[in-house]
């Protein structure tokens, strides 16, 4: 394995100091003078006509400055999600909201906003905008929403978005092979379906936004944005107004994402854009922590379904996976989570045959969109629960199952990219090992309460967004007249540590520690274009074009440092930032650098980037108590052995797998949204939410397994989503283990398991 | 609504304000001191991401009427360290990994630290109660929970 000098280590965090000492930007902490207060009012139902609306009495509040609807806002339709604004011809993106609507679609839908020199002015001037509704009949199951009698929440028109009833997008259909022949040739077959729940995000910074417009129609907006780029493109698409008069960025950090913001965050841009070309002032919106429950992306509930054939000596012949995901009232990322959901599914286990169809579906609940995994959870969960079941029909080890079917380098996959890559059975032996798999099914005596259980799942996941959307990157590295070098990238840093990643590729690039590197973010003005910090790219994808930038850099650099020493170009080299040549003639970087100034030339490279993609691999491990009087699981211990290829920062990715995996936890054993029988959210609070604390934590062991991938920047792959991946299906295998009940609903509540373990009973 | 006096202690130094009676500390640091690094998660006292300490406890400054701080001492992340003179505990947190996105990291340092302040050698589940008020959506809490040790363990050494 090659040695390097920065990458591999793990480097004090860019961002670890300004954020400990309280002195980091967040968006919420901006002020500018002259800056208005921005309040929504939101629909108190789920499905209604706009008959009337009446600002009147709420311009007239002393300290309101403007009122913006339906009447006097742009109603150019717009998705807020990034990957619509590379939707490639001939397919069509599905543009299916506007800032303000005549027809409310979900509760919690934007009906107006308001201006105001505070807040609280803000707020009361909501309760003073008069509006009568038009009930509308909603529809909030999935499956009744399909069915032709039920209400259309979209009206298909020009730019023809629907492909069924309420069915935005496309319907997916992924093959290999022939799954009726495979059905055919096997021995067992399995199939049953599964019920995913809503999941939420509940990132510590809610959306925000502060925009402002000036009197040369140039717009500033700082944002909670995992994209700026792509969030320019959407405003200028809305306010059809040229890129290059809208400048968006992080003001740098963003308290968390998980996905909840890529794209817009929510409507906070838009909004405050809008009403700052209203009032000509400043305009600053923050989501109150109800407004970010009910009205911003969540995780796709929904229905998936597995069907498994397998020989006698257990080789998979055939794996088919029906997918149905409700994306609520607006489209947001619910044509691409379902075949990501597909794609990811049928991308673990080596069979002949395979066949993958979903759809997502319109209903009149909060958008759901994009959350870390997006889709491979609600995949894996189903999978590997069946891919369990089959193991104990067989009457095999669940482990050597998985290892005698897993996906290797060169067998045919569904994904347009080769699996170049692996540490999949890696993983599975050292997470096996962590967690003593030898003791499963041995841990109960006849009659305990208390009963403990083993289990385990795997997965794999995508290194960017290519090919559900289009991905490429750009990066600017300059040496710069000091001798220090800029790196200058359009991803965010939502907290993952891409800042402190990328300057450690250019670091190692061009051969200096981290003390000379800065690195700039998230700014359309000062980054070239970037997709944005989603889809578990940034180190895969930006880090590339960051090492091409840093590569061309160090280019100009020698060559100039060579014609200084009058030495032939390849007998330099840079170590420590300083440029050494045979014997012991050398410069530093510094003194090349200011050379170079002094006679009018800097060193600036360019990397750009179209990438390949790779397969990051994880297997978990859990090992669970659950109360048989009660139904209550308690977590002992997670294991997270991830091969994430070449782990440039270990402990940043230490702290992904961590976080994953707790998030995965909270979807498997606590978190949902429930929408009562009018569509009101009934999780619409923390205290109401149910995240897990540090009191539930369990001992959680992360395990890195470094398989390179070829296509990787030094061999890395993608880590930010892993861990949320097949959490939940691992807890599920350790329930069974205990108690003997499959679970086929998340999350597995006391209430849910108490039920299975009586139902078990009665049989 | 009428301006009322209010006077306390701020980072060991004496403050006089003219306030909004109706408003919170949390508003008041935030808003009128431009002490931005007390962070608002929910403005309801669910988060734990506007901890600061007030006269040696953890408290949720979005709970605190302002005129209920008259006359008593309030500590901030501001008020325990800076890049020159680092508090225990914020340095754990950057050595440790202990910080992702930063935006609960305030509030998670502050409680700790009331929690440290008083108990030397805490066990790990005092730390985790000291802290369960607190939501960190990242980090899983493990390495928070491995830097408030580490910093225990610093300030027993000093």
């Amino acid at each position: 394995m090659k040695e390097y000098q920065v990458v591999g280590k793990s480097v004090r965090r860019l961002d670890a100091l300004e954020k400990a000492t309280g002195m980091g930007t967040f968006t919420t902490d901006l002020a500018l003078p002259g800056m208005l207060y921005a309040k929504v009012l939101r629909s108190p139902h789920a499905h209604a006509r706009i008959v009337k609306i009446d600002t009147g009495r709420a311009e007239q509040l002393p300290g309101v400055e403007a009122v913006a609807c339906f009447k006097n806002t742009t109603r150019v339709k717009f998705n807020h999600s990034a990957t619509m604004t590379f939707t490639v011809p001939p397919m069509e993106a599905v543009l299916d909201e506007c800032i303000y609507d005549d027809v409310v679609r979900y509760v919690g839908d934007e009906v107006a906003a308001v201006a105001a020199v505070s807040e609280r002015i803000a707020e009361e001037a909501l309760a003073l905008i008069d509006v009568e509704y038009e009930l509308l009949p909603a529809v909030f199951d999935p499956v009744k929403a399909m069915e032709p009698d039920a209400p259309d929440i979209h009206i298909k028109k020009a730019g023809c978005f629907l492909c069924g009833k309420n069915i935005p997008g496309e319907k997916i259909h992924l093959a290999l092979g022939n799954v009726e022949e495979g059905f055919k040739e096997s021995d067992v077959i399995i199939e049953e379906t599964f019920y995913l729940p809503v999941q939420k995000q509940a990132q510590l910074e809610t959306q925000a936004a502060l925009a402002t417009v000036s009197n040369n129609g140039d717009i500033t907006v700082w944002s909670t944005t995992q994209t700026p780029h792509p969030t320019r493109q959407i405003l200028s698409h809305i306010f059809q107004i040229p890129q290059s008069k809208i400048r968006v960025l992080n003001p740098p950090y963003i308290g968390g994402g998980f996905g909840v913001r890529i794209g817009l965050s929510a409507k906070a841009e838009p909004i405050a854009v809008d009403l700052a070309m209203k009032t000509k002032k400043p305009v600053k919106i923050v989501y109150d922590r109800k407004e970010d429950f009910t009205s911003t992306d969540t995780r796709h509930s929904g229905i998936v379904t597995v069907k498994l054939g397998a020989k006698k000596d257990g080789t998979f012949q055939a794996l088919q996976l029906k997918g149905l995901l409700n994306t609520g009232a607006y489209c947001s990322f619910g044509a691409e989570t379902i075949g990501v959901l597909g794609a990811m599914g049928l991308s673990v286990y080596r069979a002949p045959h395979m066949l993958y169809t979903g759809n997502s579906v319109y209903t009149n609940i909060t958008p759901a969109g994009a959350f870390r995994g997006f889709g491979n959870p609600q995949a894996m969960f189903a999978i590997e629960t069946v891919v369990d079941m089959m193991a104990e029909r067989l009457g095999m080890d669940a482990k050597e199952l998985r290892l005698k079917n897993i996906i290797k380098p060169g067998d045919p996959w569904i994904l347009p990219y080769s699996c170049q890559s692996t540490g999949l059975a890696e993983c599975i032996e050292k997470g096996a090992k962590e967690i003593g798999w030898e003791r499963r099914g041995t841990l109960n005596k006849p009659g305990d309460t208390l009963r403990r259980g083993i289990g385990m799942a795997v997965g794999t996941h995508v290194s960017d967004a290519w090919p559900f959307c289009g991905d490429f990157s750009n990066a600017y590295v300059t040496i710069q007249a000091d001798g220090s070098v800029h790196v200058a990238s359009g991803v965010p840093d939502m907290g993952t540590g891409t800042r402190t990643t990328l300057g450690q590729f250019a670091a190692e690039v061009i051969g200096v520690g981290m003390e000379h590197v800065s690195v700039t973010i998230a700014d359309t003005q000062s980054t070239p274009f970037d997709i944005g910090s989603h889809a578990s790219r940034t180190c895969y994808v930006a880090g590339q074009a960051v090492m091409k930038a840093a590569t061309e850099a160090r280019g100009y650099a020698l060559a100039y440092a060579a014609n200084m020493l009058n030495e032939p170009l390849e007998d330099l080299t840079i170590l420590d930032a300083v440029v050494f040549c045979r014997g012991d003639r050398k410069l530093t970087l510094a003194e090349v650098a200011r050379h170079a100034h002094l006679h009018n030339e800097q060193f600036i490279g360019v990397g750009k980037v179209i990438p390949q993609n790779a397969p990051p691999w994880l297997a978990h491990f859990a090992e669970v108590e659950v109360d048989t009087e009660t139904g209550q699981v308690r977590l002992l211990k997670m294991v997270a052995a991830h091969d994430v290829g070449k782990a440039i920062n270990p402990v940043i990715v230490e702290g992904q797998l961590q976080g994953g995996v707790v998030q995965g936890m909270g979807y498997a054993l606590s978190e949902e949204v429930i929408f009562d029988r009018e569509g009101r959210s009934q999780h619409d609070a923390y205290h109401k939410y149910m995240l897990l604390t540090a009191e539930d934590m369990p001992e959680i062991k992360a395990i890195i397994v470094e398989a390179e991938d070829p296509t990787g920047p030094c061999g890395a792959k993608g880590v930010g989503e892993t861990g949320q991946v097949a959490t939940a299906p691992a807890i599920a295998s350790a329930i069974y283990d205990a108690v003997g009940v499959r679970m086929k609903q998340l999350p597995m509540t006391e209430e849910r398991v108490f039920q299975a373990l009586q139902e078990l009973q009665k049989r | 609504m009428s301006k009322l006096k209010v006077a306390f202690q701020l980072n060991d130094k004496d403050v006089a304000l003219s306030v909004d009676p109706n408003d919170t500390l949390l508003d008041v640091l935030r808003g009128q001191l431009n002490l931005t690094g007390t962070k608002k998660g929910c403005g309801k006292g669910e988060c734990g991401a506007c901890t600061v300490i007030l006269d040696g406890e953890a408290v949720n400054a979005c709970l605190i009427p302002i005129m209920k701080v008259m006359g008593r001492s309030v500590q901030t992340i501001e008020g325990i360290g800076d890049e020159k003179n680092l508090h225990p505990l914020q340095e754990a947190f950057i050595d440790k990994g202990a910080i992702q996105c930063g935006y609960c990291t305030p509030g998670m340092i502050m409680s700790s630290k009331a929690l440290l302040d008083k108990t030397k050698s805490p066990t790990q589940s005092e730390i985790r109660e000291a802290i369960a008020g607190n939501i960190c959506r990242c980090t899983g809490y493990v390495k928070i929970e491995e830097a408030v040790q580490a910093a225990a363990e610093k300030m027993r050494d000093s």
